[in-house]
């Protein structure tokens, strides 16, 4: 059982017109098995959320603690983060030309194990994982995520949710860019690695499509910076009926109303 | 295709100079080429050659020495055993054939080699050769020495030429190759010098009619590298592949320039530079020249270097020169660039457990391995993989030196 909480996070980004705050105090607690899913309009700072848990170095933390089993995790490197047990699938997973994907993978796994993986066991796993999400062996030897298509991308980053099995899998926008045949494997494979490993899960989503398929069991809002509104599953079902409107700061554009 | 062979070289007439295309002299036709010291001046940095060298760094090879001889070169099979038949070694003294065939010295430096060298180490190559010819170069130490090496293979052969250079020296290396009609030869120089090392080579290269030869040059190491590649066709239908690969350490300076001449109708030449830089102070100079003359219709020439910037701090330099006289020609292009390694990248493998130093060292492997990959000779891209993987091995090893120190 693994626990990891944040608490009071704070973090900003600079860019050309200055310093920009975006995380104003974040609080939360997640557990091993529970599915969260961080709801919000755009640019209220849910990806910059997902990327300062895994340690991006564009997103400067100004105070707060996130700690992973007591530990805080915020003075360490994204590869030792990692290699505590969190696992972040990005929403534009990167292209890394020239690293083949069996590589790449088997130097994770070396990495996040701390010893490498027995070569029998390990290129079976690898085979069955790939095609449990329909994904072509010869993905295998080409270059980390180069000339993936969208859908592609996102099964290539569920397939390391599987096999690098971590305590904590941040989601951002895993739903984004998928056509429904996608969205269905992809969920799956995200709730078979969960029914396997147990790991607690922060689903960073706009929309509310994904979670018919993966069911969370506790819906966040998360508005300018910080969670406005915590509730049931029942919670995602009004603000597809409402939008995000009542969230927005006064006066702002309604962006969700766009979207 | 370009199906006309006819040859024609316009003449500017005299009364109406401007009128085009005239014959113009291209920058080859007035460098001079010469086996005498004197015809060259001491390099300088306002000449164009020399900008990018730090000529402080290579002074002790702008004038004839006496050499030390303590240079080790021994020829075997690339597994060690002795030279099969078809493989002929022998030393001939300066000047005698083969040595000093194929063209002639074209810059201070080679020229103080020919005169320093003593003698010439010739390799002979003739029919089908199945394994890869090794010729290993030791340095034992920093005493200054010349090197003149000549591999000539004969018509119709087949054949694989490996050396390898280690150890500690200041070297001025001669290198001339040979190669007859419809032969398929790859030569390969790689350079893995202790830090200290000094190395100045000129490679001269004749490929024959409708023969075509691999050439890679793979530089890891070294204080001062500076190798010149001059090289031309003897008939039509040659293909000429040119492959580089070099890492640059903190201070160390490694240049490569290849100059190709198109001088046959239909020949094929590509040039693929590919460096990694690491570090403050690592400088890497690539200028490839190609000149396409008047004489070389149906030319096809391409060139590219890229350049992986690891760290801050490196300085690359990259220099395509093109000189195009015929307009009769399939192709004549060139590419070049100095890329950064890219943060989003190095975050992604982070950010799966993998630590900064592996990451880096991932991506560089990578990077050169997706230009060994296309040599197509698997003897020789499996031991410029291990070349490769062992100069990696020796960051990591440092890197965990350091670690094990700071704990």
């Amino acid at each position: 059982m693994a626990t990891l909480e944040i608490k009071d996070l704070r973090a900003h980004v600079e860019t050309k017109e200055g310093i920009k705050e975006i995380l104003k105090g974040v609080n939360l607690t997640v557990h091993s098995g529970e599915t969260h899913a961080i709801m919000g309009p755009n640019g209220s700072g849910k990806s910059t959320l997902a990327y300062t848990l895994a340690g991006h170095p564009k997103y400067i933390v100004d105070g707060g603690q996130v700690l992973l089993d007591g530990v805080d995790i915020l003075n360490q490197t994204p590869d030792e983060r990692a290699k505590e047990g969190l696992f972040l699938a990005m929403q534009y997973p990167v292209e890394v030309p020239g690293v083949s994907m069996t590589n790449f993978l088997r130097t994770a796994k070396t990495e996040v194990d701390g010893k490498a993986p027995s070569i029998r066991t390990w290129t079976k796993e690898l085979t069955e994982a790939m095609k449990r999400l329909k994904m072509d062996p010869k993905f295998a030897t080409r270059s980390v995520n180069e000339g993936f298509s969208g859908g592609e991308k996102k099964r290539a980053e569920v397939l390391q949710l599987e096999l690098l099995k971590p305590k904590f899998a941040i989601l951002d926008e895993t739903d984004s860019g998928l056509d429904v045949d996608a969205l269905r494997i992809v969920s799956e494979g995200v709730n078979r690695a969960k029914e396997a490993n147990q790991f607690g899960i922060l689903m960073v989503t706009h929309y509310t499509r994904i979670l018919k398929y993966i069911k969370p069991d506790i819906v966040h809002v998360f508005a300018d910076g910080h969670f406005v509104k915590t509730g049931g599953p029942e919670l995602a079902d009004e603000l597809e009926e409402n939008g995000y409107d009542q969230y927005l700061p006064e006066g702002s554009d309604s962006e969700s109303a766009l979207a | 295709m370009a199906d006309n062979k006819e040859i024609n070289i316009p003449v500017a007439d005299p009364n109406d100079p401007y009128a085009v295309p005239a014959a113009m002299p291209s920058s080859a036709d007035r460098a001079p080429r010469s086996f005498d010291v004197a015809a060259f001046p001491t390099p300088e940095k306002k000449q164009d050659e020399w900008r990018y060298t730090p000529l402080e760094r290579i002074e002790e090879f702008f004038d004839v020495f006496e050499p030390s001889g303590e240079t080790e070169v021994t020829v075997s099979m690339i597994d060690g055993s002795e030279p099969v038949d078809g493989v002929r070694v022998r030393r001939v003294p300066m000047g005698e054939a083969p040595s000093g065939t194929v063209s002639k010295p074209n810059d201070r430096v080679s020229a103080v080699e020919w005169n320093s060298a003593r003698e010439a180490v010739v390799v002979e190559l003739k029919g089908e050769i199945a394994q890869p010819v090794l010729v290993k170069v030791h340095g034992n130490g920093m005493d200054l020495d010349a090197l003149h090496l000549v591999v000539s293979a004969a018509d119709k052969t087949h054949a694989d030429v490996v050396v390898e250079h280690d150890g500690s020296a200041r070297l001025a290396e001669g290198v001339e190759i040979v190669t007859g009609t419809d032969s398929h030869v790859s030569f390969t120089s790689i350079q893995e010098w202790d830090k200290d090392a000094k190395h100045v080579g000129n490679h001269r290269i004749h490929l024959g009619a409708g023969a075509s030869l691999r050439h890679s040059v793979v530089t890891l190491g070294g204080d001062a590298v500076r190798i010149r590649m001059d090289q031309d066709f003897g008939g039509e239908q040659g293909e000429l592949n040119m492959l580089g690969i070099y890492f640059v350490d903190p201070g160390e300076h490694i240049e490569h320039r290849t100059m190709v001449v198109h001088n046959h109708p239909d020949c094929k030449s590509r040039v693929v530079y590919k460096g990694a830089l690491d570090g403050k102070g690592a400088h890497s100079t690539w200028v490839g020249n190609a000149l396409i003359e008047p004489t070389a219709p149906g030319t096809d020439s391409y060139e590219l270097n890229r350049n992986l910037v690891l760290t801050p701090g490196a300085i690359a330099d990259s220099e395509p020169n093109l000189e195009i006289e015929n307009g009769n020609i399939i192709g004549a292009g060139h590419a070049s660039s100095v890329g950064r390694f890219d943060d989003e990248e190095l975050f992604y493998l982070e950010s799966r457990g993998i630590p900064e130093t592996e990451a880096r060292k991932l991506v560089v492997r990578g990077f050169f391995g997706e230009l060994v990959e296309e040599i197509g000779i698997p003897a020789i891209s499996e031991h410029l993989m291990n070349v490769i993987d062992r100069r990696l091995a020796r960051g990591e090893s440092d890197a965990m030196a350091q670690v094990l120190e700071d704990k």
